[in-house]
């Protein structure tokens, strides 16, 4: 898909455009525009920092100088302004991706995309790569389009999101709009005789999905939380939580996984698949 | 009055008058300095709304930074210190005669004419400047072709730094077109500038004139066309190698096989079967059979001049296509 947005491959059938530009005929213009941060190491391991993010900025067009001064401002943005001029050979996986995210937006472009810009990444530098991709979005007034199997990091950073199967748009629109669109339940926790609550409960006609001592009942207004609390007390078990439960980005994804008659038990499981 | 005394018996009024222990400051506490707390890190998104330039600089940037990290030790391509330190000694190796053409000048007699006669200009000695064999040939170019151009495409292949090329406004015919004229200006300026030196060293240094230019130059541009023809060649066949492999050592062991090996081969079967019909796949004795046609000087290979200069372009054409079509598979997304 990057590819084809990208302007790198001729596309088949179809068409597009990305600021105004043709994807078919004006790939250069489009890649002067936006930022491209890759997945995998796309680093020169014998430059420094600021000599790899001088470069990419001199590849768009910017000249030497503009470039050197622009490759200190954004590594001192991705946080490596203390590391900017030791060798990448040396950097750790975290700091090899900020660089790589400075290289992206060494010319402030109008739409970043990020191919799955957490991977490798310990949680606190995860951490800092979504609250700069937030930051990057809300500060720099630009797009983040990004591409992960973490639906936890796609909703942390977009309000949108498109979802693709074999090749396919399965699911497209505002992440909000779309939980909302996902059946309410209530949540509970439960500690003590959670088959037999779990039990009762189905026995009355009532959803329930649980994992392990955690259960979600479909929410069909006040009786459920009546018949939630009937049931513990009927069955002797211990309801320790009982909320409200907000559906998140990887319900939509598991709840259009079942529609599409797959098996997956969470977007994990779309690691290593070719054709999702 | 008995209790002063005894207090300055004990010495108690002297200390309260030299350090003032008593004289109220008991209730006073230090300030100690403080900072406010804060972020570490200030991140600011700054934004950038300068020009970006045509294409010609982009192909210039590319060019630069792999020209110029020869010269340059950090900013630019980094090449090992050894690669620069080879460098430096094929220069000065190859250019030798011009010191000895200086020596030449600078003495008189027999010793002077014989030191001409051995390096002076004459058609061998153009030809020799760029395509004798030894040490030229065996030690020098081949050598400096395979350090400079080894990596300049496999090192982004293992780096995955393709991505940072074709993500951007450059062509892959850029990046190909760039990369082989980086690797073309080296091996150029130190095969032709040190031809060029050589030349123009020895009309200064013997004081020739116009009439002596006007009979060498002929020859002279013929090492010149030579010359170019290796320099194209060389660069054409190493960075095809480089194109295929991701180590920058394979690729380098693997022209330097190829040039050399190709020529040890030739001459085992022209001493074994007296032909050297095998010559012509070896690219050093199709560009040296070309050369001393072009140098005016006789030729000593039995096979026709046309097939050489046909399996010379026929090498240089396999090597631009399979240099093109792996540039073409250099990857930007792992999809």
């Amino acid at each position: 898909m990057f590819k084809c947005i990208l302007g790198l491959i001729k596309i088949s059938e179809g068409g597009g455009e990305v600021l105004g530009n043709d994807i078919v005929t004006m790939g250069p213009d489009i890649r002067s525009e936006i930022g491209y941060m890759a997945e995998y190491d796309s680093l020169d391991p014998g430059l420094s920092a600021v000599d790899q993010v001088r470069y990419a900025g001199e590849l768009l067009g910017m000249r030497p100088d503009q470039a050197t001064q622009r490759a200190h401002e954004v590594l001192q943005y991705v946080g490596l302004q203390d590391q900017r001029y030791r060798k990448i050979e040396s950097f750790s996986t975290g700091m090899k991706q900020a660089t790589k995210l400075a290289c992206a937006i060494v010319h402030d472009p109008q739409i970043l995309f990020c191919d799955e810009p957490t991977n490798g990444l310990d949680t606190s530098a995860r951490k800092f790569m979504l609250d700069t991709l937030r930051r990057t979005i809300s500060d720099g007034g630009g797009t983040v389009i990004m591409t992960s199997h973490v639906m936890e990091d796609i909703q942390g950073v977009c309000d949108r999101v498109v979802m693709l199967s074999g090749g396919k748009v399965v699911i497209e629109g505002r992440i909000d709009e779309l939980a909302r669109q996902i059946t309410r339940e209530i949540e509970i926790s439960v500690w003590g005789g959670a088959s037999n609550l779990e039990q009762w409960l189905l026995v009355n006609g009532h959803k329930v999905r649980r994992m392990g001592r955690i259960m979600r009942v479909e929410h069909n207004g006040d009786q459920t939380i009546t018949a939630i609390l009937q049931a513990a007390t009927e069955t002797g078990a211990q309801v320790r939580v009982l909320k409200e439960y907000e559906p998140d980005l990887e319900d939509i994804f598991l709840l259009i996984m079942r529609k599409l008659g797959r098996s997956a038990k969470g977007s994990s499981d779309l690691k290593g698949r070719s054709d999702s | 009055m008995s209790e002063n005394t005894e207090a300055d018996n004990l010495g108690e009024a002297r200390i309260e008058a030299a350090y003032g222990s008593g004289d109220g400051d008991e209730d006073i506490s230090a300030t100690v300095a403080s900072a406010p707390q804060g972020q570490i890190l200030e991140q600011v998104y700054r934004p950038w709304d300068g020009p970006l330039g045509p294409r010609w600089v982009r192909n210039y940037a590319i060019y630069r930074h792999h020209v110029y990290g020869i010269i340059s030790g950090s900013g630019h391509r980094r090449y090992h210190p050894f690669v620069r330190l080879t460098l430096l000694v094929v220069i000065l190796g190859s250019m030798t005669p011009i010191l000895m053409l200086l020596l030449s000048s600078m003495i008189s007699g027999d010793a002077s004419g014989f030191l001409n006669r051995m390096w002076g200009v004459n058609r061998y000695n153009l030809w020799g400047n760029v395509l004798g064999y030894f040490p030229r040939n065996l030690c020098m170019w081949p050598l400096l072709t395979a350090l400079v151009v080894g990596g300049l495409v496999s090192d982004d292949r293992r780096n995955g730094t393709s991505a940072l090329y074709f993500s951007r406004p450059v062509s892959r015919l850029d990046y190909a077109f760039m990369k082989w004229l980086s690797a073309a200006s080296v091996l150029a300026a130190v095969i032709l500038l040190t031809y060029m030196l050589y030349y123009s060293a020895a009309v200064v240094f013997k004081g020739e004139g116009w009439s002596f230019i006007a009979d060498t130059i002929p020859i002279f541009m013929g090492g010149l066309v030579a010359g170019l023809l290796l320099v194209i060649t060389y660069t054409s066949i190493g960075i095809a190698l480089s194109s295929i492999s991701t180590s920058r050592f394979t690729a380098s062991v693997s022209f330097l096989g190829l040039v050399l090996g190709s020529k040890i081969v030739a001459w085992l079967v022209e001493l074994q079967f007296e032909t050297t019909y095998v010559y012509l796949l070896s690219p050093y004795d199709c560009l040296a059979h070309l050369g001393q046609w072009l140098v005016g000087l006789p030729l000593n290979y039995d096979h026709s001049l046309t097939l050489s200069i046909v399996s010379l372009l026929a090498m240089n054409a396999a090597a631009l296509s399979i240099f093109a079509s792996r540039v073409s598979s250099l990857e930007v997304t792992r999809e």
